[in-house]
C-alpha cells in the first residue's frame, strides 16, 4: 500500500463539553508532493484542524500520523514543520536573513550552512536582495514571501497554510497563487492549505477537502469537486449553481465518458422528470431509478434559445434580468415559481432584453444528480 | 451674506478667547516647576521675588552637601532595587494575566491594580506596624517593600498592554520552528514588549525615587531619601538651597517622561 | 480498505484517550500561570496586603500615648475620634478639601481637556505629553514650587505689592487657602488623564450640526458638549477627590503645621504620639470616606450610562 504523508484518523476538537464540535472525527490522508486545500466557510474547522496538525492546539480524540508516526502527542517545536500565517508572523525586531535563519538556529545548523541555506531560500521566493531590510520596510506580498521562505528553509515534514493570501490585493494575489503552487512543486513539500476562497483552492490544489460544519463534504481532485459535486453544500459552495428537482424516472446505460464514482461503478444516464416541467437527460450514480433527487446545473452549462427549436423544446420561461459584465452576460431566467441563472460569453449577436421568452435545455452530461443528499420528497 | 460662514464665525470670535484661557492654565500648570528652576539660579539668600541676580552658587555647592548626597544615594539604591524586582515579578505576572485563561483572572488583575488605589499615607502606616516589630524600619529592605507595592501596578499595565497588542502569531511561528518556550520568551516575545517594560520599567524608577510618604514612615531616621531630605528641609527653613535641588530631581523626572513618551507615549502608560 | 482501517494502522499509538491531550495541557497550562503568577502574589501579599491586614487588625487594639499597645479586641480606637468634635472637625475638614479641590481642579482642567481633545495641531501630543508630565514629578518638588509662589516673599505677594495693589502681604501659605491652591495644581494631571479618555465620545460634527440647526454658542456647550463629556468629569472629580483628601505632603508643607486633616492627623499619631491603634483607626475611617465616594461615583456612572 503506497503509504501517505499525512493521515489524520477521527480528529475531533471540541472547546467545551455539550458544544458541538469545531472538528468532527475528521478522516483524510494526505500524499507525499501533493498539495492539499482545506475549503469552507469560516467556523468550518478548517483552521482548527490545521492548527491542531501544526501542534499548537491539542485535539480533543483522535490521531495525526506523519511519515507512519503518530505525532500526535509531540510537542509542537519537535515536529519540524513550517507554516505561514494569515499574518504572515514575521519576527519585527529581525531583520529578513534573522528570520529566515532562526529556524535553522533552533536545529542548531553550523553557521557557515546557515548562511548558505537562508541565501539559497531567499533567491527562491526572489528576495536576496532585502536580506538585511528591517521586516516593517516590506511590502505585504514580500513578507509574504520571506514568511514563506523561513517555513521552507528548514526543509518541514509538512508546510502549512493558513490563509496567506487574504491579506493581499487581489491583483497580487494571483501573482502568489502561481508563485506559490510552483515553489510547492519545485520542493515538492507536502502542503497543507487552508482558505476560505474557491478560486484560490481549484487553482492551487491537487486535492480540495471541502468542509462544513466540521466534516468533510468532499474530498477530492479540483475537477471532480466541480463537475461531480457530492452535495448541495459542496455544489453551492464551489462556483454557482442552479438546483432543480428531478424524479428519476428512466435507466439509459452507462455514460459515454465511461466516468466512475468513488465506489467505482460507472455514472448512468437517466432520464429524468424535472418539477413536472418535462423530461430531460441527466447523468448520476446507479440505482436512482425510481427516487427523487436534486439536480444541480452550472449556468454556463445551461443553453438559452429565443425561440423553441424543433427536436429539444426545452424548459419555457421568461428572461427577468440581464447582467452585462463585459465578458460574459448572465440572465435570470423565470420559470414557473423559481429563477434560474444563465451565463454565456458575449457575442456581437444582440442580447435579449427582460419580458423575452427563453427555452433551457442543457446536455445531460451537464446535469447531475446529487448522490450525497437525501432523496427530497416529490414536489 | 450666503450660506456657508453662518455659523462658522460664532467659533472664531471665542478661539482667541479660549486659546488665551488655555495658555493661561497651562502656565498654571507648570508654575511650580518653572518657578523652582528659576528659584535655583537666583542669587536671593531667601525664598522671595524677584530674583536679585544670577547665581550658579546653589549647583556649585550641591556636591559638598550631605543631604543631597546622602539623599541621591539611597534615593539610586532603593529606586534601582526596586525596578529591578517590580520588572522581574511584574513581567511574568503580565504574562499570566495575558497569555493564560483561567478562573479568578479578574479578581487577580484588581488585586495586582489596587495599590493604585489606596492612599499611600495608609499603606504607609500599615508598613510601619509590620515591619518594626520584624526591624526592617529604617533599613533599605523596608523602604523597597513598600515601594515594590506602589510601582507594581504600573509594570503590570505597561506589560500588559505591550502584550495585548503584539501579535501572538509570533510566537506560535518560533514554537514552529523548534523553539521552546524559554526560548520564545527569550528571543521572541521580550523583544517585541520591550517599549512596555522599558516604560513600565523607568515608571517604577521614578514612582520610586519621588516617592516620600512611605520613604518617611519607614525610614525617616534612619535612611532618608532624597525627597524626604527636601520635606525636611522645606518644612523647617524656607531658602533657595534647597532649589538646585529640587531641579535635579526635576531633570531626572523629564528624562524618565522623554523615555516613556518615546517608547509608548505616556498617556497610554499612566 | 475502507472506513474500518482505524483500529488496525500501524503507526497508530494507544493511549490517546478523548480529551487526555487537553487534560495535560490544562495541567501544563496551570503549572505555568502559576509559576508566574507567584512572585508577583507573594510580593503584594508582603508589600501590601498584610500592612493593610495588620493595620486593620491593629486599629481594635488599645493604644496610648508613648506607643502603649494593648492587644485585645475593643473600638476604644474608633469610640475616641468619633466622640471627639476635634476630629469631627478634621474629618470634615479633610471631606470639605476634597470637595472644593476636586470641583475646582476639574473646572480647569476642563478648558485644557477640552482644548487636547479637538485640537488638530501636530504638537497634539507633545502638548498631552506636557500636561501630564507633572505626574511623574516630585509632589514634594512641586508644592516647594508652591510656598515660593505663595510665600509672603513670593511671586504673587511681591508682584502685587509691586503693582501697589497691597501694603502687606496676604497670607497664602499655612493655611487651607495654600493648601487647596497647591493641591488643585498637583492634582490637574490625574484629572486631564482621567477626563481625556471619556472626551473621546466628543465628535466636533455633532457640536456642527448643533450650530447648523441655529443653537447658539452657549446652548451648544450646554446641550451638547457638557453631557458628553459629564462621565469624564466625573471620573476625573473622584480621582481628585480621592487624591487629595489622602495627600499628606501638601498639607503639611502649604499648611505649615496649621492645617489639620486625617493625612496630618495619621503621621502625628504614628510618628509623635505613637499611638499606633488610634493611627490605624483614622486610616481605616479615611478608607471608608474613599469607600463611600468610590460607591456613590459608581451608582452615579450606572445611572448617567443606563
Amino acid at each position: 500500500m503506497n503509504q501517505s504523508k499525512l493521515s489524520i484518523v477521527d480528529l475531533t476538537k471540541r472547546y467545551a463539553p455539550g458544544l458541538d464540535p469545531a472538528v468532527d472525527k475528521l478522516s483524510m490522508e494526505v500524499e507525499e508532493g501533493h498539495l492539499v486545500a482545506l475549503l469552507g466557510p469560516s467556523g468550518c474547522g478548517k483552521t482548527t484542524t490545521l492548527r491542531m496538525v501544526a501542534g499548537l492546539m491539542d485535539p480533543t480524540a483522535g490521531s495525526i500520523i506523519v511519515d507512519g508516526r503518530d505525532i500526535t502527542q509531540t510537542p509542537v517545536n519537535k515536529r519540524g514543520m513550517g507554516m505561514v500565517f494569515q499574518s504572515y508572523a514575521l519576527f519585527p525586531h529581525m531583520d529578513v536573513a534573522q528570520n529566515v535563519a532562526f529556524g535553522l538556529q533552533m536545529r542548531r545548523v553550523p553557521p557557515a550552512e546557515q548562511s548558505r541555506r537562508v541565501a539559497a531560500a531567499l533567491d527562491m521566493v526572489k528576495l536576496g536582495h532585502l536580506a538585511k531590510r528591517k521586516v516593517r520596510e516590506l511590502s505585504g506580498g514580500q513578507q509574504q514571501r520571506i514568511a514563506l521562505a523561513r517555513a521552507l528553509v528548514v526543509e518541514p515534514t509538512l508546510l502549512l497554510l493558513d490563509e496567506p493570501l487574504s491579506n493581499l490585493d487581489a491583483k497580487l494575489r494571483e501573482t502568489m497563487r502561481s508563485e506559490i503552487r510552483s515553489i510547492q512543486q519545485r520542493t515538492r513539500a507536502t502542503t497543507l492549505f487552508v482558505t476560505h476562497d474557491q478560486d484560490e483552492a481549484l487553482d492551487m490544489a491537487d486535492r480540495i477537502a471541502v468542509m462544513n460544519g466540521g466534516l468533510i463534504e468532499q474530498y477530492d481532485s479540483p475537477s471532480v469537486i466541480y463537475e461531480r459535486p457530492n452535495t448541495r453544500f459542496v455544489a453551492d459552495f464551489i462556483g454557482q449553481a442552479n438546483f432543480l428537482t428531478a424524479s428519476v424516472v428512466a435507466d439509459n446505460g452507462p455514460t459515454a465518458s465511461g466516468g466512475a464514482t468513488a465506489g467505482g461503478a460507472s455514472e448512468r444516464n437517466y432520464t429524468v422528470d424535472v418539477d413536472g416541467l418535462g423530461r430531460y437527460g441527466a447523468t448520476g450514480h446507479p440505482g436512482f431509478v425510481g427516487s427523487t433527487r436534486e439536480l444541480v446545473v452550472r449556468p454556463h452549462r445551461l443553453r438559452v434559445s429565443l425561440e423553441a427549436r424543433g427536436g429539444e423544446a426545452g424548459i419555457a420561461g421568461t428572461i427577468v434580468g440581464v447582467s452585462y459584465t463585459g465578458d460574459t452576460v448572465g440572465f435570470s431566467v423565470r420559470v414557473g415559481e423559481r429563477t434560474l441563472q444563465a451565463q454565456f460569453m458575449t457575442s456581437s449577436a444582440a442580447v435579449p432584453r427582460p419580458g423575452d421568452s427563453a427555452y433551457l435545455s442543457w446536455n445531460p452530461s451537464d446535469a447531475y444528480l446529487l448522490p450525497g443528499n437525501p432523496e427530497v420528497a416529490a414536489a | 451674506m450666503n450660506e456657508a460662514p453662518l455659523f462658522k464665525p460664532k467659533f472664531k470670535i471665542g478661539k482667541p478667547l479660549f486659546g488665551i484661557l488655555v495658555f493661561i492654565l497651562y502656565v498654571f500648570l507648570l508654575a511650580p516647576l518653572l518657578v523652582v528652576v528659576v528659584t535655583s539660579f537666583s542669587s536671593n539668600q531667601y525664598l522671595s521675588f524677584p530674583p536679585q541676580g544670577f547665581t550658579l552658587k546653589w549647583y556649585e555647592v550641591l556636591p559638598d552637601e550631605s543631604i543631597f548626597v546622602n539623599g541621591m544615594q539611597v534615593s539610586l539604591i532603593v529606586a534601582v532595587s526596586v525596578t529591578l524586582i517590580t520588572l522581574a515579578i511584574g513581567v511574568p505576572a503580565a504574562l499570566a494575566l495575558e497569555r493564560f485563561e483561567f478562573k479568578g483572572k479578574g479578581a487577580v488583575l484588581s488585586l495586582f491594580l489596587s495599590p493604585l488605589l489606596v492612599p499611600s499615607i495608609v499603606l504607609a502606616l500599615g508598613l510601619v506596624l509590620i515591619l518594626s516589630p520584624l526591624r526592617l524600619t529604617n533599613t533599605y529592605e523596608g523602604i523597597i517593600i513598600g515601594h515594590v507595592a506602589i510601582t507594581f501596578p504600573f509594570v503590570v499595565r505597561t506589560t500588559m498592554m505591550s502584550l495585548a497588542t503584539t501579535d501572538t502569531s509570533c510566537e506560535a511561528a518560533a514554537r514552529i520552528l523548534g523553539a521552546g518556550p524559554w526560548t520564545v520568551f527569550r528571543r521572541i516575545t521580550l523583544p517585541i514588549i520591550q517599549p512596555g517594560v522599558i516604560a513600565g520599567g523607568v515608571i517604577a524608577f521614578i514612582v520610586s525615587f519621588d516617592e516620600a510618604v512611605i520613604s518617611l514612615f519607614v525610614a525617616q531616621s534612619g535612611l532618608p531619601t532624597l525627597p524626604v531630605q527636601v520635606l525636611r528641609y522645606v518644612e523647617n527653613s524656607a531658602d533657595a538651597a534647597v532649589a538646585a535641588l529640587s531641579v535635579i530631581l526635576i531633570l531626572i523626572s523629564l528624562v524618565v517622561v522623554v523615555i516613556v513618551e518615546r517608547v509608548m507615549g505616556l498617556r497610554k502608560a499612566l | 480498505m475502507t472506513t474500518t482501517q482505524t483500529q488496525e494502522r500501524p503507526g497508530l499509538r494507544a493511549g490517546n484517550t478523548p480529551g487526555s491531550l487537553e487534560k495535560a495541557k490544562a495541567r501544563r497550562d496551570r503549572r505555568t500561570y502559576t509559576a508566574l503568577l507567584i512572585p508577583a502574589i507573594l510580593g503584594l501579599l508582603v508589600s501590601f496586603v498584610l500592612p493593610l491586614a495588620y493595620m486593620i487588625r491593629m486599629s481594635f487594639n488599645h493604644g496610648e500615648a508613648d506607643g502603649v499597645i494593648i492587644e485585645g479586641f475593643t473600638l476604644d480606637s474608633y469610640i475616641q475620634p468619633l466622640s471627639d468634635p476635634f476630629y469631627w472637625k478634621v474629618t470634615l475638614d479633610t471631606f470639605q478639601m476634597g470637595v472644593v479641590v476636586g470641583v475646582v481642579c476639574v473646572a480647569l482642567s476642563y478648558p485644557i481637556t477640552l482644548f487636547l481633545a479637538r485640537t488638530t495641531s501636530k504638537y497634539k501630543s507633545a502638548l498631552l505629553a506636557i500636561a501630564i508630565a507633572p505626574l511623574l514629578t516630585s509632589a514634594v518638588v512641586r508644592t516647594y514650587g508652591w510656598m515660593v509662589i505663595l510665600g509672603s516673599n513670593g511671586l504673587v505677594n511681591s508682584s502685587l505689592e509691586a503693582l501697589g495693589l497691597i501694603s502687606a502681604p496676604l497670607k497664602l501659605t499655612n493655611n487651607m487657602l495654600g493648601v487647596q491652591i497647591g493641591l488643585v495644581e498637583i492634582s490637574m494631571p490625574y484629572a486631564i488623564l482621567a477626563m481625556i479618555s471619556g472626551f473621546g465620545r466628543l465628535n466636533p460634527q455633532l457640536e456642527e450640526a448643533a450650530g447648523s440647526l441655529g443653537a447658539s454658542k452657549f446652548q451648544i456647550f450646554t446641550k451638547v458638549t457638557l453631557p458628553l463629556t459629564l462621565p469624564g468629569v466625573l471620573t476625573g472629580f473622584l480621582m481628585v477627590f480621592v487624591l487629595s483628601i489622602s495627600t499628606f505632603i501638601t498639607p503639611t508643607l502649604l499648611g505649615g503645621g496649621s492645617v489639620q486633616v486625617l493625612a496630618t492627623e495619621i503621621y502625628d499619631q504614628t510618628t509623635g504620639l505613637l499611638n499606633w491603634p488610634f493611627a490605624a483607626a483614622l486610616s481605616v475611617i479615611l478608607l471608608v470616606l474613599f469607600g463611600a465616594v468610590v460607591a456613590v461615583y459608581q451608582r452615579l456612572t450606572k445611572k448617567l450610562g443606563g
